[in-house]
């Protein structure tokens, strides 16, 4: 019977004990915390920019949904983020570098904090009790989801610059340096109406696509052999 | 008049030119990217028209207003526009239009806007090998593929995730699994001896699937079954020892059961045969239980012949025949306890008492009498001239009656008191007087049953002998008793202890007639047992 009690106290003791390498990622190195690795950042970085690209899709083809079902509108689109000079192909992409690319991904989180706020309060006024109802969800959630994003990027730009994949020519990106000032008035003629809302969330999505995107050149190009 | 003679001519002859028109209006089928990098665009045209067409696809981007013709008419076959690396931009639009042209016109399709990034459709998973392994004895069925080989590995630009599905041959449903980025899946769930198919896709980046790649086809051995044969046989080994064990038990049941529950021993009267008892015939029952006990038996009224017992103690006395052949009867019967009746006879010298004595003999018609052939003889001091002769009426076998009456007389005799039975007498005489030592005179008296008879004994004479004891050779030792008369006592009792050594001999009674049997028992006792018909 004590053989017994003690293989049972020997099970539970090795439990409780494996279960220590499964510490959850503490966000401020808090102590306990197992300290991530750049990989593991870049994992969970990545994961929360598709994320959110895959919200922003739904928020677009919701709006087309109701509001334009033809998909062969041609509209010639400017974003305003327009001034942000970002690569279009891989090539350039590579060719940039990670500390220009990681500029341009937190140039593209910072530019679009302010006009999802917007969004997300016009939402709640709109006339259009059906549509808004499920857009008023998904417009708060991206909004929380870019502030996060560009919290966990910076975090990792710095833990770049700790390993020295990263030179320290990265600065902090204030909000009014690269974005046109009239940003809310770019998208917003007279009022905030569908249109505008519709070319705001299509600039959007694609803006998620381009920071996912970027953000595994970067990994690729960083840490290579992972998962490229 | 002649203006419509003049057009009718015209359509005439146009008619009469095999119908050549301005080719049909083509349609733009669809775009797709197989790696993100690069893109092609097909058509499909209208009618030419009749005369040699030819197409051209213009495109424009999103953000500036020049129109692009299409670089590569070729690379994708007929009626295509292959967009390559340079001319790919991810994240514009492209506005396409294609243009057919011939001698007599030009018409243009719509327009279609393309996104790079929403036509993304990879190529098939490529190489899709299957192979057997094991482990921990159970095997399984590894499948592994490459990437479509268009697609660049180590930049990071796509995401590619694979979906693969499995099934039998002779199965309809197939079985869905999702591989992730994997590059291979091993399935557990496999049966021997079955033909299993696989085909695996992929995606880049959360577009649609691509073609399923060519069936491969594996064949399962049937190796699994040699582990069945082993187990079989070890579970029957361990059986066959469990199955004789069973058998021995069953078989041997009662020992097993006699040493599992021993056997409680039951109380046991000692003598008593139990299976006597269970037969029940309670006159068996009743004749175990008195032989155990040695009780003397309830007396029997006997008929009423008068039964001598001759006491002598003297050679001297005999007995004359006629009072043997005279008294000679059946055998007698004494019951425990020796009681003898007192008959007392005379000898002739003394012819009143003895008168008086078979006076009173002839009252009596109880037998208790000695089983002896022989009288006892008694020795005392003194012999007088009346003896008191016990006339041993026995004669116990008639056939023996000859040889064995013979009484021998006695020289001296006294009064012999047998303890009687409390059931049995009814009549018997009482000696009132001893005259001497050697005379007994009697005295009639009828002494009721029963209850009269603790009282006799209370007011019996004090002379009276007792018999103490029958010795096994017929002799009887006589107690003698006597209260009043010291003297007499002191003789009394100095007679009894003295014997002439006389040593009848010693009769066996076998027969029984009328109801009573005699029987010597050798343990010191007089005993005779009834034989009574129980009613």
């Amino acid at each position: 019977m004590e053989k017994v009690w003690f293989a049972f106290l020997a099970l539970v003791f090795l439990h409780f004990s494996m279960r220590a390498g499964t510490v959850p990622i503490c966000p401020d190195r808090q102590a306990g915390c197992r300290v991530p690795s750049l990989a593991d950042v870049f994992d969970r970085v990545i994961q929360q920019s598709s994320r959110m690209h895959g919200i922003s899709s739904d928020l677009h083809s919701e709006f087309e949904h109701f509001f334009f079902p033809s998909k062969n509108v041609i509209g010639r689109r400017r974003c305003h983020t327009y001034g942000i000079i970002t690569p279009d192909d891989k090539e350039n992409a590579q060719r940039l570098g990670p500390e220009e690319l990681t500029e341009v991904i937190l140039r593209l989180l910072v530019a679009w904090s302010d006009p999802l706020l917007e969004l997300h309060w016009s939402t709640s006024q709109d006339q259009n009790q059906d549509f808004n109802h499920q857009s008023y969800n998904n417009s708060l959630e991206i909004t929380d989801m870019v502030h996060e994003l560009r919290d966990g990027v910076e975090k990792m730009a710095e833990r770049m610059k700790l390993e020295g994949v990263l030179s320290n020519t990265v600065g902090y990106i204030s909000p009014d340096s690269l974005v046109p000032s009239s940003v809310f008035s770019f998208y917003t003629q007279e009022e905030f109406k569908p249109v505008d809302q519709h070319d705001l969330l299509y600039c959007f999505r694609r803006d998620a696509s381009k920071v996912r995107n970027y953000l595994r050149v970067l990994k690729c190009t960083t840490l290579p052999e992972l998962d490229c | 008049m002649r203006s419509g003679l003049m057009t009718l001519l015209l359509l005439s002859a146009a008619l009469r030119c095999n119908g050549t028109s301005p080719p049909g209006k083509p349609v733009l089928v669809g775009c797709r990217s197989p790696d993100k990098e690069t893109f092609t665009c097909w058509w499909k045209p209208g009618s030419d028209g009749g005369l040699p067409t030819v197409h051209h696809l213009y495109y424009e981007k999103d953000q500036s207003n020049r129109i692009f013709e299409c670089p590569d008419y070729h690379s994708a076959g007929r009626n295509s526009c292959f967009f390559d690396k340079t001319h790919t931009t991810i994240w514009e639009e492209y506005h396409l239009t294609v243009m057919a042209s011939n001698a007599l016109g030009n018409t243009s399709s719509d327009p279609i806007k393309i996104d790079v990034m929403k036509i993304l459709k990879p190529d098939a998973p490529e190489n899709v090998t299957l192979w057997m392994k094991e482990s921990d004895r159970s095997p399984y069925l590894h499948i592994s593929w490459q990437r479509p080989h268009n697609t660049k590995i180590g930049s990071g630009w796509v995401t590619i995730k694979y979906q693969l599905r499995v099934k039998q041959e002779n199965s309809e449903d197939w079985e869905y699994h999702n591989s992730g980025t994997e590059t291979s899946f091993n399935r557990y769930n496999i049966e021997p001896g079955a033909v299993h198919m696989v085909q695996v896709r992929c995606t880049i980046d959360h577009s649609s699937w691509s073609e399923w790649s060519n069936t491969t086809f594996v064949k399962i051995p049937n190796y699994v079954e040699n582990e069945k044969p082993s187990w079989i046989l070890g579970s029957t080994l361990s059986l066959i020892p469990l199955l004789t064990t069973l058998c021995v038990l069953v078989m041997k049941r009662k020992s097993v059961k006699q040493w599992l529950l021993p056997p409680v021993p039951g109380p046991k009267i000692r003598g008593v045969d139990v299976q006597l008892l269970k037969n029940g015939r309670s006159e068996e029952v009743v004749n175990a239980l008195n032989g155990l006990q040695n009780f003397p038996p309830t007396a029997v009224w006997m008929n009423q012949d008068e039964d001598y017992l001759i006491v002598s103690d003297s050679s001297e006395w005999l007995l004359s025949q006629p009072y043997s052949s005279e008294k000679r009867k059946k055998s007698l019967i004494i019951p425990a306890g020796f009681q003898l009746d007192s008959a007392i006879q005379c000898k002739e010298s003394t012819p009143s008492d003895c008168q008086k004595a078979e006076d009173s003999k002839d009252k009596m018609d109880h037998l208790d009498t000695l089983l002896n052939s022989k009288p006892l003889g008694l020795t005392t001091e003194k012999q007088q001239c009346p003896s008191v002769n016990f006339v041993n009426k026995e004669a116990a076998v008639q056939h023996t009656a000859a040889s064995e009456n013979t009484i021998q007389p006695l020289a001296n005799t006294g009064y012999v008191d047998i303890q009687r039975h409390e059931k049995m007498l009814e009549d018997y005489s009482r000696v009132s007087e001893v005259s001497g030592e050697n005379i007994l005179i009697l005295e009639k008296e009828n002494v009721p049953l029963g209850s009269d008879i603790p009282s006799w004994e209370e007011n019996m004479p004090q002379d009276y002998s007792r018999v103490k004891e029958v010795n096994s050779d017929n002799m009887v030792f006589l107690q003698k008793h006597n209260e009043s008369d010291d003297s007499l006592s002191k003789e009394k009792n100095n007679h009894s202890s003295e014997w002439s050594a006389q040593k009848p001999k010693k009769p066996h009674v076998t027969e029984c007639s009328k109801g009573m049997c005699t029987e010597l028992i050798g343990n010191g006792y007089v005993d005779s047992v009834p034989k009574f018909s129980v009613k």
